[in-house]
């Protein structure tokens, strides 16, 4: 095992195989960024509907309800597969790359959804209170009074959620996105050995992770509200 | 629009994707239980152990929550091989979602230690405790109660995660849904129901997680 992978590794990290390699981390690295970025948008939105009381709005705050329990009980691949086989039936023509991200937002959404409204109502009722007490309409409540509380708690767990998704990214491959493990498979089915080529697709995940990792901790001490309110 | 839906294809195949969930569910419990005594050992060392297995513990606690589950597995799967070990799809997965939760439950099971405070245990030495009572009547409630949130929410996504599974030929949910789609085409309809089940299943656990945490560890857990 040892010898083999001594033996090839010149072969494997030659200059293209690197280029290869490294375009496909990027592809890794911006599948869960787009998908995240604007599931933070779309998920922000639900949380804030959730919260509304108009009885106008009762039928759209059910269905963000279910759609946040929904995505967030499906399994990443499921999603993956389920949007690749719509899209074909519906005969619209779109890259692989495209159908992923949209995978990505969907799933992405719901748990962002969830943790918008965790930090929503860590923001104590108090605050609500005084503001309606104050005469503040709903929005400017929210932009004036919860959100400049709220996000310290919001964007913590939401950017850990990002760091987490570039791991799940990985079954991507399975629909043919040229991501990092899609890469993988590509050098491995060249011959080269298994072991070499996991390796160091595991090793290029935890370069790409870790640092993001450790960033979202510094973040977290940073802006880590106090605890007694 | 050529696609018409079809589901009378899709629910004759209903209980074995049923059965199929329940190959889910195991595959989960047993990562579970494997990844369980794997991060009590971990979180020991790094609460109690001299220093060199406490960084040994890190690196591996850093390298497994930091990589991708699905690679991991591919590892084991496709190069141990080369090293003469061989292992059946299903055995390489739930090795591999063991090492992987193992990493995961480390750092829970840690931040319940570490959420034992010292006046509790110095209470109950005043009143005479033995080292046994004082983990069964002072810690264990209290590391009960602020564990098994996080635990129930460890468990469901590792059920959720057990869908990659497929990707190694077993026949758990995804699995199945994949073997009926290459049998009858009607991929939405498959899919679908899947998702649909997995909903289903996890919700369900949700709920009786939430119910065994209520009434035997009075620990409160949301549902919605």
């Amino acid at each position: 095992m040892w010898e083999r992978i001594v033996e090839e590794a010149p072969a494997f990290f030659t200059y293209w195989n690197l280029i290869f390699l490294l375009k496909a981390l990027g592809a890794t690295f911006l599948l869960s960024a787009a998908g995240c970025l604007f599931g933070f948008g779309v998920g922000f939105a639900l949380a804030v509907l959730r919260r509304t009381r108009g009885l106008g709005l009762i039928w759209a705050r059910w269905l963000a309800i279910l759609f946040t329990e929904t995505f967030r009980r499906i399994p990443f691949l499921v999603t993956l597969l389920l949007t690749f086989f719509v899209f074909q039936a519906l005969a619209i023509d779109l890259t692989l790359f495209t159908i992923a991200v949209i995978s990505v937002c969907l799933i992405a959404t719901a748990f962002i959804a969830e943790i918008v409204r965790g930090g929503i109502e860590s923001v104590h009722q108090n605050q609500w209170d005084a503001a309606e007490a104050m005469n503040f309409s709903y929005w400017q409540t929210l932009r004036l009074v919860i959100i400049p509380q709220a996000w310290k708690v919001i964007i913590p767990p939401a950017f850990s959620f990002f760091v987490l998704f570039i791991k799940d990214t990985a079954l991507a491959s399975q629909i043919g996105v040229v991501e990092l493990t899609y890469a993988g498979k590509v050098m491995n089915n060249k011959g080269f050995s298994a072991a070499l080529v996991f390796g160091t697709i595991l090793i290029l995940y935890f370069a790409l992770s870790y640092p993001l990792a450790r960033f979202g901790f510094w973040m977290e001490k940073k802006l880590a509200p106090p605890r007694n309110r | 629009m050529n696609y018409t839906l079809q589901f009378g294809q899709v629910t004759d195949h209903l209980p074995y994707l049923m059965a199929g969930a329940l190959v889910s569910l195991q595959i989960a419990f047993l990562a579970f239980c494997g990844g369980m005594v794997i991060g009590l050992l971990g979180a020991t060392i790094r609460s109690f152990g001299p220093r060199w297995l406490v960084r040994i513990v890190d690196i591996y606690v850093s390298f497994f929550a930091n990589t991708p589950q699905l690679v991991q597995i591919y590892f084991i799967f496709f190069a141990l091989p080369d090293a003469g070990i061989l292992l059946s799809p299903f055995s390489a997965v739930v090795l591999g979602m063991t090492l992987n939760a193992g990493a995961y439950l480390t750092q829970i099971q840690k931040a319940g230690f570490d959420s034992i405070r010292r006046e509790e245990l110095e209470a109950a030495q005043t009143m005479g405790f033995s080292l046994a009572q004082q983990v069964r009547y002072v810690i264990l409630p209290h590391i009960m109660k602020v564990l098994f949130p996080p635990l129930s929410n460890q468990y469901i996504l590792m059920t959720l995660g057990s869908s990659m599974a497929a990707v190694f030929g077993v026949e758990e949910l995804t699995g199945r849904a994949m073997t009926i789609n290459a049998m009858t085409f009607r991929s939405i309809e498959i899919f679908s129901i899947t998702a649909g089940l997995y909903v289903v299943v996890t919700f369900a656990a949700t709920l009786i997680l939430a119910l065994v945490g209520r009434y035997m560890f009075r620990a409160k857990m949301r549902i919605v």
